[in-house]
C-alpha cells in the first residue's frame, strides 16, 4: 500500500507537486494522468526517492519511506521508464538480472530467475539473452525494462510511460500482459501516461493531476460519467467519452438472454467491448447482434437500444 | 557500393592511376638519392635515369606502370593483384635503394654517403596511399591494414639484414651507427618523458574532471586555465618555468635530489603536463558527462549505491571517450616532447635541434622519423582500442573498418 499525504516538490521557484494525497491499496493499479509537466514523473520519483519530498508525508505499508535505506527502498520497489535506461554495456540477460544481483542472489537463481521473466514477457532466451540493447528494436527493449523492474519480484512497480513510443499492436499486447501480470501476481502498480485509453483499459484507480494538484481521482466509470470540471471532461476525450465508456464496458454486460426471434446474422463475441459491438452494428447496418462464445455459438443477443440505454437498469 | 563497383561498366580506379603516374613522375622527374664523398660535403642529388640508366629506370618503371594498368579497370581479381603488386613494391624499396647505392657509389671513397632523394620519400607516401585505397576498395578489415604493416617492415629488416654491406653508406645509418647508444637512451627518456606526462595527466585530469562535475564555477575556472596554457608557445612555457623551477632547485633540499633544475626533465616534465591536461580534462569531463541521463537515472531507480553507478555504469561508458583523450592527448605529447630537447630533457629532439645546427639533414631525420613513427603507432593502438571498447554499435559490426 502506497499511501501520499499532503505531498509537496519545489524546484526552486516552481512547485512542480503541489500538496497531493493519494492512496494506492495493495493490487491496485493506479493510473495518473494528466498534460506535460504537471508533476507525474516528480510524484512518482518521490514514491522511491529519486527526488526526495520537501514537504508532506510517503508511506509504503504505513511507514514512512524517508525511515527506509535508500538503495533498500529501491531494490524493493520496480521501477520502468520510457527511455528504458537499459546499459548499453549490458547483455539483455545481465541487465534483467540487475537487481537480484544488487540483492546478492546466488548466481543460479538470478538465472533461473532471468530465464524466467524473459519467458513471462515473450523474449525467447536464446534469441535475446545475448543480444545488446542497441539490438532491440523499441518493443523489444521495453519488455526487457519492464522485465529488469519484475525481476525480484517486487510488490510495488513504479511504470512512467513503459509502453510510450509504441506501435498500437505491441503497445496493447504489452497491455495485456501487464493486466495479466497483475491478475496473477498482485502487483500494487503506479503507472504514468499520455495514453488515455490505455490509462482507461488498465486503472483500477485513475488520477488526473494538473499543474501540480490532483484534479480528481476514481475508478475509470466514475470518472468517464461524472469528471469534476471541464478539464476532466477534455483530458478523458470530451464528446468521445461516451465511446470510452463504451471500449471499457464488455458486451457480457448488457447481453440479453436468447429470444424466440430469428437470431441476427452479425454478430459479437461476448468478451468484446460495447464499443466493439457498436463499430460491428455501424458496419453491418444492423440494430441487432448474436452473442456468441469462443465456439461461436449463440450464448445471447444485444439490441442497439439495450446497448445505448442498458445504464438507466443498473 | 560493392555492388555498384561491379555492377556499372568499370570507370577506371582514377586514385591508384594518379597516385601511380604521380609516383612515376617524381621516378624521372626529382632524386632519387644523394651521394657525397664525405659528411661535410653536401651530396650530389641523382634521379633514378641518371643511376641506372635509361633502361634500368624504364624497368624500374615498369611495375608502376602496371600497377596504373591494373587500376584502369578495377575488377575485384585486377585491384586484388595491384594490391599485391603495390605491396611488393613497399616491401621492395630498400633493396631498390641498396642497388642504386652500389651502382652509384664509388668503391674507392669508403666515407662516401648515401642520402636519402624526395623520389625515395614520394614513392614512400605515394604507395602507402595506394594500399590504403585499395584497401577501402577491397574491404579488408584493420587485420590485413595490421598484415600489411607487419609484412613491410619484416622485408624492411630482413633486407637490411641481407644487404647490410651494400646499405652500410646509407646516411641515415651512419648518423645512428656512430650515436647507437645515444639513440637508444634517447627514445628511452623520449618515451619516459611522454609515458610519464601522459600518466599524470590521466590522474591529475581525471581528479579535475571529477571535481568539474560538483561545481559549474570550477568548470568554467578549470577550461578557462587549461585554455590558456595551450596558447602558450611551447618554448615560452619552458622559458617560464626555468625561472621558478631554479630557484626551487635551489631553495628546496629534496627537490633538487629528486634532480628537479630549472632546465633538464622537470620543465619539460611540467610543459608536457600542462599541454596534456587540456584534452584530457575535455576529454574525460566530457566522456562522464554524456552518459545518458535515462540510464543513470534507471541505475539509481533499481538501487545502485553511487560506487556501484560511477564504477559499473558510468565509467564503462565513458572509457572509449576518455581513451580517446588518451590519444590525442599521447599523439601530442610525443610531437611536444622533441621540443624539450631545447631545454635539455633530452629525448629524439636533440638529434633533431644537433641535426639543424649543423645542416646534416640525415641526423634531423634520425631524430624525426622514430617520433613519427612513434606517433603514429599510438595513434593507430589506442584508436584500436578505443574503437574495441567501446559498447556494441561498432563491435557488432566491425570487420569492414
Ligand atoms: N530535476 C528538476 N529540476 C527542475 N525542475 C524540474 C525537475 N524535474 C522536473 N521539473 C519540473 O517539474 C515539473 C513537473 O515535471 P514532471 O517531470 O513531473 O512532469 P510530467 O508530468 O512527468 O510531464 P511529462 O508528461 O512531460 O513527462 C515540470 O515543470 C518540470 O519542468
Ligand atoms: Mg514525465
Amino acid at each position: 500500500m502506497i499511501e501520499l499525504f499532503e505531498v509537496t516538490k519545489r524546484f526552486g521557484a516552481e512547485t512542480a507537486v503541489d500538496g497531493i494525497s493519494l492512496r494506492v491499496e495493495s493490487g491496485e493499479l493506479c493510473a495518473l494522468v494528466g498534460t506535460s509537466g504537471c508533476g507525474k514523473s516528480t510524484t512518482l520519483r518521490m514514491i522511491n526517492r529519486l527526488i526526495e519530498h520537501d514537504g508532506g508525508e510517503i508511506h509504503l505499508d504505513g511507514r514512512p519511506v524517508r525511515e527506509f535505506d535508500e538503495q533498500a527502498l529501491r531494490r524493493r520497489i520496480g521501477y520502468a521508464i520510457q527511455s528504458t535506461g537499459l546499459f548499453p554495456h549490458w547483455t539483455v540477460a545481465r541487465n534483467i538480472g540487475l537487481v537480484p544481483r544488487l540483492l546478492k542472489w546466488p548466481a543460479t537463481r538470478v538465472r533461473a530467475r532471468v530465464e524466467e521473466l524473459m519467458a513471462l514477457l515473450g523474449l525467447p532466451l536464446e534469441q535475446f539473452a545475448d543480444k545488446y540493447p542497441h539490438q532491440l528494436s523499441g518493443g523489444q527493449a521495453q519488455r526487457v525494462g519492464v522485465a529488469r523492474a519484475l525481476a525480484a519480484d517486487p510488490d510495488i512497480l513504479l511504470m512512467d510511460e513503459p509502453f510510450g513510443a509504441l506501435d498500437p499492436i505491441t503497445r496493447e499486447s504489452l497491455q495485456a500482459e501487464l493486466r495479466d501480470l497483475q491478475a496473477r501476481l498482485n502487483k500494487t502498480i503506479v503507472f504514468v501516461t499520455h495514453d488515455m485509453d490505455e490509462a482507461l483499459a488498465l486503472a483500477d484507480r485513475l488520477v488526473v493531476m494538473r499543474a501540480g494538484r490532483i484534479v480528481q481521482q476514481g475508478t475509470p466509470l466514475s470518472l468517464l460519467r461524472d469528471p469534476a470540471d471541464d478539464f476532466v471532461a477534455s483530458l478523458l476525450g470530451g464528446e468521445d467519452r461516451g465511446l470510452k465508456e463504451a471500449a471499457i464496458t464488455p458486451v457480457s454486460e448488457r447481453m440479453q438472454p436468447l429470444s424466440p426471434r430469428l437470431l441476427p446474422k452479425a454478430r459479437v463475441h461476448q468478451s468484446a467491448s460495447l464499443r466493439q459491438a457498436l463499430s460491428v452494428m455501424f458496419r453491418e447496418q444492423a440494430d441487432r447482434l448474436a452473442v456468441v462464445d469462443d465456439e461461436d455459438m449463440a450464448v445471447g443477443e444485444l439490441s442497439l437500444r439495450r446497448l445505448v440505454e442498458g445504464r438507466r437498469d443498473e | 557500393m560493392r555492388v555498384s563497383a561491379h555492377a556499372r561498366a568499370p570507370g577506371a580506379n582514377r586514385v591508384v592511376v594518379a597516385l601511380s603516374v604521380a609516383a612515376l613522375l617524381a621516378l624521372w622527374g626529382v632524386a632519387a638519392i644523394g651521394v657525397a664523398p664525405n659528411r661535410i660535403v653536401p651530396g650530389t642529388p641523382l634521379k633514378l635515369a641518371e643511376v641506372a640508366g635509361w633502361y634500368g629506370a624504364l624497368l624500374g618503371s615498369l611495375p608502376l606502370l602496371a600497377l596504373a594498368a591494373l587500376a584502369w579497370r578495377p575488377e575485384l581479381a585486377r585491384l586484388k593483384l595491384a594490391l599485391g603488386l603495390a605491396l611488393a613494391l613497399l616491401m621492395a624499396l630498400p633493396a631498390g635503394l641498396a642497388l642504386l647505392g652500389a651502382l652509384a657509389l664509388d668503391p674507392a671513397l669508403p666515407q662516401a654517403r648515401l642520402g636519402l632523394g624526395p623520389a625515395f620519400w614520394l614513392l614512400l607516401f605515394l604507395l602507402a596511399l595506394v594500399l590504403i585505397e585499395l584497401r577501402t576498395r577491397l574491404w579488408l578489415g584493420s587485420l590485413a591494414g595490421w598484415g600489411m604493416v607487419a609484412a613491410v617492415a619484416l622485408a624492411w629488416g630482413a633486407t637490411g639484414w641481407v644487404l647490410s654491406s651494400w646499405l652500410a653508406p646509407l646516411a641515415l645509418w651512419q648518423e645512428y651507427r656512430v650515436r647507437s647508444e645515444a639513440f637508444g637512451t634517447a627514445v628511452l627518456y623520449h618515451l619516459l618523458l611522454v609515458g610519464g606526462a601522459v600518466g599524470a595527466s590521466l590522474v591529475l585530469g581525471t581528479a579535475i574532471a571529477l571535481a568539474m562535475r560538483r561545481s559549474r564555477r570550477l568548470e568554467r575556472a578549470g577550461f578557462t586555465l587549461l585554455n590558456l596554457v595551450q596558447t602558450i608557445p611551447s618554448l615560452a612555457l619552458f622559458g617560464l618555468l626555468l625561472a621558478p623551477l631554479a630557484w626551487l632547485a635551489a631553495n628546496v633540499g629534496w627537490l633538487h635530489a629528486l634532480g628537479v633544475r630549472g632546465i633538464g626533465w622537470a620543465p619539460a616534465f611540467l610543459a608536457l603536463l600542462g599541454y596534456s591536461l587540456l584534452p584530457m580534462v575535455r576529454n574525460t569531463f566530457v566522456a562522464l558527462s554524456g552518459v545518458e541521463a535515462g540510464v543513470l537515472e534507471a541505475a539509481r531507480g533499481m538501487g545502485m549505491s553511487r560506487a556501484q553507478v560511477f564504477w559499473q555504469v558510468r565509467l564503462p561508458l565513458a572509457l572509449p571517450v576518455v581513451l580517446e583523450g588518451i590519444r590525442i592527448t599521447t599523439v601530442q605529447a610525443i610531437g611536444l616532447a622533441a621540443v624539450a630537447a631545447l631545454v635539455g630533457a633530452g629525448g629524439l629532439g636533440t638529434f633533431i635541434f644537433q641535426g639543424l645546427g649543423q645542416a646534416a639533414m640525415d641526423l634531423v631525420l634520425l631524430g624525426a622519423l622514430p617520433i613519427l613513427a612513434m606517433a603514429l603507432a599510438a595513434d593507430a593502438l589506442l584508436g584500436a582500442l578505443s574503437r574495441r571498447l567501446s559498447p556494441q554499435e561498432n563491435r557488432s559490426h566491425g570487420g569492414a573498418g
